[in-house]
């Protein structure tokens, strides 16, 4: 019977054989969970290996969808683009977000309302982003009548001063991916600021710095790496959305560099060749996940060994 | 963290262009991040608007009946729109999901805190936590190409020939006086492999993660007094561990209402198993759909306004339900670990 000899001495256990199965069952049952869940991730990584591996030739990534043997670069190049996109509007506003909840907001009603509203936004199915976005970015803006109008309006006139055209385009994908990056990218340099100890604040202030001076000179730096940690992870998250990408970005099967145009993604060419009875194309598929999940787990395993003692939420 | 350096502001506080660019940056700085706020209420604000406004019309004319009709005809002039198909669908994924995810996700976080020895845990929860890094179009892919064809040729078909003949309680009727039994009605059409089922399992594998996480956080939390008092008194390893599970109920709790709020929320991994069918069955067997799924495949063919519209409604009706369940689960784990 398995007992645990560090916390209980074998010598004082005089329970009768029923608890004693019970527990040694419970031992089990509970090993048995832990196995399953590790049997499910080794046999979706073994299964996306061995059906995905046969196509990762050179031509993977230097080839077009259309061209023979068939290739992906345009979709892992519409990937990065996305991502970049997403983080260049995303990561400013969550990591500003993050700088007034820990070092501006008061204390209380203010500080509970801005952390709900970004649970709010945490827990927004993604697929609404997509929707939204599509709704006021890609659409013509005449779709809407009253205030939302207005708004619309004038985000369309911001757009087309930005050189930003309607339709479905990059820059709608990576607004989509940017509003969901910034509830998560809030939250990491939120908790990672907070991290840093007040004995460096107090020090800074004594030598004579500002509120902002001790922000930029001393917080920040410190907490620098785990910021970053925070945005690698939630880049590495909207790598792998799919859903709000159907909307906006629509895909495309040559090659893009400008964002005003529909632009292809990994995540989505996988869905359009799992639709398909092509087995070729479902090779394909497989394939793009295998490059997908390498990317997005070597990104995150690394950042999560890197920073094993920084613990980061990411749920 | 390195140790940063702090370059002395001291001399610079007697020179007044100094401080006039320190009161600058100070405000700059402050009003920066208040922007960053006002544009996160902004992209809240913007959300709920974009939906209530295209769903305003559908709201109007369809009202509180889309909420107790199934039927969803989108032929211009037809135009007959009801939620609950899809409800039913995000219901019956989440439910099962939540049955089978829920006791493996205890006990994979009880083996993580209280079975495994040091080495083993670490290692044990990084792979499991590996599988949330895993998007959810791989895991559709995985289930449409190998679990499905699985579940159909073996799984459902035992549980098919298993449960078929037994039936226990009359639930209802069939179209064409029928009746229906339970618990035959459950495998009632045949093994399909595309069905409420293999949603529900796809669901749970993704679910899992995020529940071990959690849970193992509040186990860890389980003081090392009552440990050593039940131990003390004589309790087995599992009636401490039982008492370690009632004394972090809330927290797990919270963890089951939170993955239950992913799980509403999926879409690609469930729309690419779940069979893509408008209608409800009591049969586990049977197609169906869900609120986030019907947007992957008919957002982009609403081509009339009163159809877009009650799309905007499923939208609508789909963000409140993830919100609310976000919320619950948001106040729970805040009860348990204050900031």
């Amino acid at each position: 019977m398995p007992s645990d000899a560090t916390t209980t001495p074998r010598n004082f256990q005089h329970h009768e054989w029923g608890p004693r199965l019970i527990s040694g069952l419970a031992k089990i049952l509970c090993t048995a969970a832990a196995a399953v869940a590790l049997l499910l991730l080794f046999v979706i990584l073994g299964y996306m290996v061995w059906k995905g591996i046969g196509g990762l030739h050179w031509s993977f990534f230097t080839n077009l969808p259309l061209e023979e043997p068939m290739g992906m670069r345009n979709c892992i190049v519409g990937t990065i683009i996305l991502a970049a996109i997403a983080s260049l509007i995303g990561v400013p506003i969550g990591m500003l977000c993050g700088i007034y909840l820990a070092e501006y907001s008061p204390k209380g009603w203010s500080t509970a309302v801005i952390r709900l509203t970004l649970d709010v936004l945490a827990g927004t199915p993604t697929i609404l982003f997509g929707v939204v976005v599509y709704q006021i970015v890609v659409v013509r803006p005449q779709n809407f009548n009253g205030w939302v109008g207005h708004i619309s309006l004038w985000a369309h006139r911001v757009q087309s001063w930005l050189g930003i055209t309607n339709g479905y385009s990059g820059w709608a994908g990576g607004l989509a991916l940017a509003l969901i990056m910034v509830p998560i990218i809030a939250r990491a340099t939120e908790e990672m600021l907070r991290l840093v100890p007040l004995a460096h604040r107090e020090a800074s202030a004594g030598l004579g710095a500002s509120k902002a001076e001790t922000l930029w000179r001393v917080v920040l730096p410190t907490a620098k790496a785990g910021i970053i940690t925070g945005i690698m992870l939630a880049i590495a998250r909207v790598a792998g959305e799919t859903a709000p990408l159907f909307f906006t970005a629509f895909g495309n099967d040559t090659m893009v560099y400008n964002p005003n145009r529909q632009m292809p993604s990994l995540t989505e060419q996988i869905y359009n060749y799992s639709q398909s009875d092509d087995p070729h194309w479902r090779a394909q598929a497989w394939t793009a996940s295998l490059v997908l999940v390498s990317m997005v787990l070597v990104f995150s395993a690394a950042v999560r060994i890197a920073t094993r003692k920084r613990r980061i939420r990411t749920h | 963290m390195s140790e940063p350096t702090i370059r002395s502001p001291i001399a610079s506080g007697s020179n007044p262009w100094h401080r006039f660019f320190r009161g600058v940056l100070d405000r700059l700085t402050i009003g920066m991040s208040m922007g960053g706020v006002i544009m996160m209420f902004g992209i809240l604000l913007l959300i709920f608007a974009v939906l209530l406004n295209g769903a305003w019309m559908a709201i109007g004319h369809i009202g509180w009946k889309f909420f107790t009709t199934s039927t969803w005809n989108p032929v211009p002039g037809m135009d007959k729109y009801g939620v609950l198909a899809f409800a039913y669908g995000t219901a019956v994924t989440t439910l099962i999901a939540l049955l089978l995810a829920v006791p493996l996700s205890i006990g994979c976080a009880v083996f993580i805190t209280r079975i495994a020895p040091q080495w083993l845990a670490g290692p044990v929860s990084f792979l499991v936590e590996l599988l949330a890094a895993i998007p959810s179009v791989v895991y559709g892919l995985w289930g449409a190409f190998v679990m499905s064809p699985w579940l159909q040729t073996h799984f459902e078909m035992w549980m098919w020939k298993a449960l078929r003949n037994i039936k226990w309680i009359p639930v209802g009727h069939y179209p064409g006086h029928r009746t229906e039994y339970f618990p035959a009605n459950l495998v009632h059409g045949g093994p399909s492999g595309s069905d409420f089922l293999a949603g529900g399992l796809i669901l749970t594998i993704m679910i899992l993660p995020i529940i071990t996480a959690i849970t193992r956080d509040v186990l860890q939390q389980f003081p090392e007094e009552l440990e050593q008092g039940a131990y003390g008194l004589g309790a087995t390893w599992w009636q401490t561990t039982r008492l370690a599970l009632t004394y972090c109920r809330v927290g797990i709790f919270g963890a089951a209402v939170l993955g239950m709020a992913r799980a509403i929320g999926e879409t690609m991994a469930v729309v690419m198993v779940i069979g893509n069918t408008d209608r409800i069955s009591s049969s586990l067997f049977a197609g169906g759909q869900t609120m986030a799924g019907v947007f992957v495949n008919e957002f982009l063919e609403a081509d009339h306004p009163i159809y877009l519209s009650a799309m905007m409604y499923v939208a609508l009706t789909l963000l409140v339900s993830a919100l609310l369940t976000n919320l619950a689960a948001r106040v729970l784990l805040n009860r348990i670990a204050p900031a």
